[in-house]
């Protein structure tokens, strides 16, 4: 896929804990974790209001495109 | 509405091991008969709910254990479809109806219906061209329009198939 989810480095600039963030956007530590490692195939709305307000950040901080490199 | 899907696939997955159980009887019960039939040819007269074979194997012995080997592979075809079925039915929750192996299950029911259809084509040609060698001698037909099943059940199985996706995608929203 190429979008890319950077949460974790987002996390690691506000220094904020996956429990802390799950606490805060009320998601569940399994879905953050499906999100962090990038095995979610879409986000809600509300979810990216959510950890924008919780990370203090933009949508464009937590997602990036990347094109796929062309063998 | 919920008690009353469950229910009837409870009663579906009740009626598809009756006939799965039945025809796998029904397998045994011919191959025993046959067995019989080669030291006593006198039972294949009364192969199987009077079915008699007593001419063809008077003509040729050969062709006689050709038409019982194919008669007994047809069952033995459906009983697995309706295994495949109970396999199906006991698989699925309706909390989480969607999942790769019902639909490769689905998928796998929609081929044997195909194969049987192959085996009875072949069976039913033998058998016609058995009619025109034995005289006296009484085809007997399997019928073969359940060719149509196998559209439905192939696209019940592409449909399921898409089914499964959406059902991955929307697990795996946040």
């Amino acid at each position: 896929m190429p979008i890319i989810v950077n949460l974790d480095v987002m996390m690691a600039k506000r220094k904020m804990s996956l429990n802390e963030l799950s606490e805060k956007v009320d998601l569940t530590l399994a879905n953050l974790s499906i999100l962090k490692t990038g095995k979610a195939k879409a986000i809600r709305f509300s979810t990216l209001d959510a950890i924008c307000k919780a990370l203090d950040c933009q949508p464009g901080d937590i997602l990036e495109f990347v094109e796929k490199q062309k063998k | 509405m919920k008690t009353k899907t469950n229910t009837i696939l409870v009663i579906m997955n009740v009626l598809a091991w009756i006939t799965f159980i039945g025809l796998m009887v029904k397998a045994g019960a011919i191959l025993v008969s046959f067995g019989v039939s080669v030291s006593h040819p006198e039972a294949a007269k009364n192969l199987y709910m009077e079915t008699n074979l007593y001419n063809l194997m008077q003509f040729d012995f050969v062709h006689y254990t050709v038409v019982v080997v194919m008669w007994v592979a047809i069952l033995i075809l459906e009983a697995y479809t309706a295994f495949l079925v109970t396999r199906v039915l006991s698989r699925i929750k309706m909390t989480n109806p969607f999942t790769p192996e019902v639909s490769k299950d689905i998928e796998k029911i929609a081929y044997v219906i195909l194969l049987i259809w192959v085996a009875a084509m072949l069976y039913n040609g033998y058998q016609q061209w058995l009619a025109k060698q034995i005289t006296g001698w009484e085809e007997n037909l399997i019928p073969a329009e359940f060719i149509l099943m196998v559209g439905v059940v192939f696209v019940f199985s592409q449909i399921f198939k898409k089914g499964v996706e959406i059902q991955s995608e929307n697990e795996l929203t946040v």
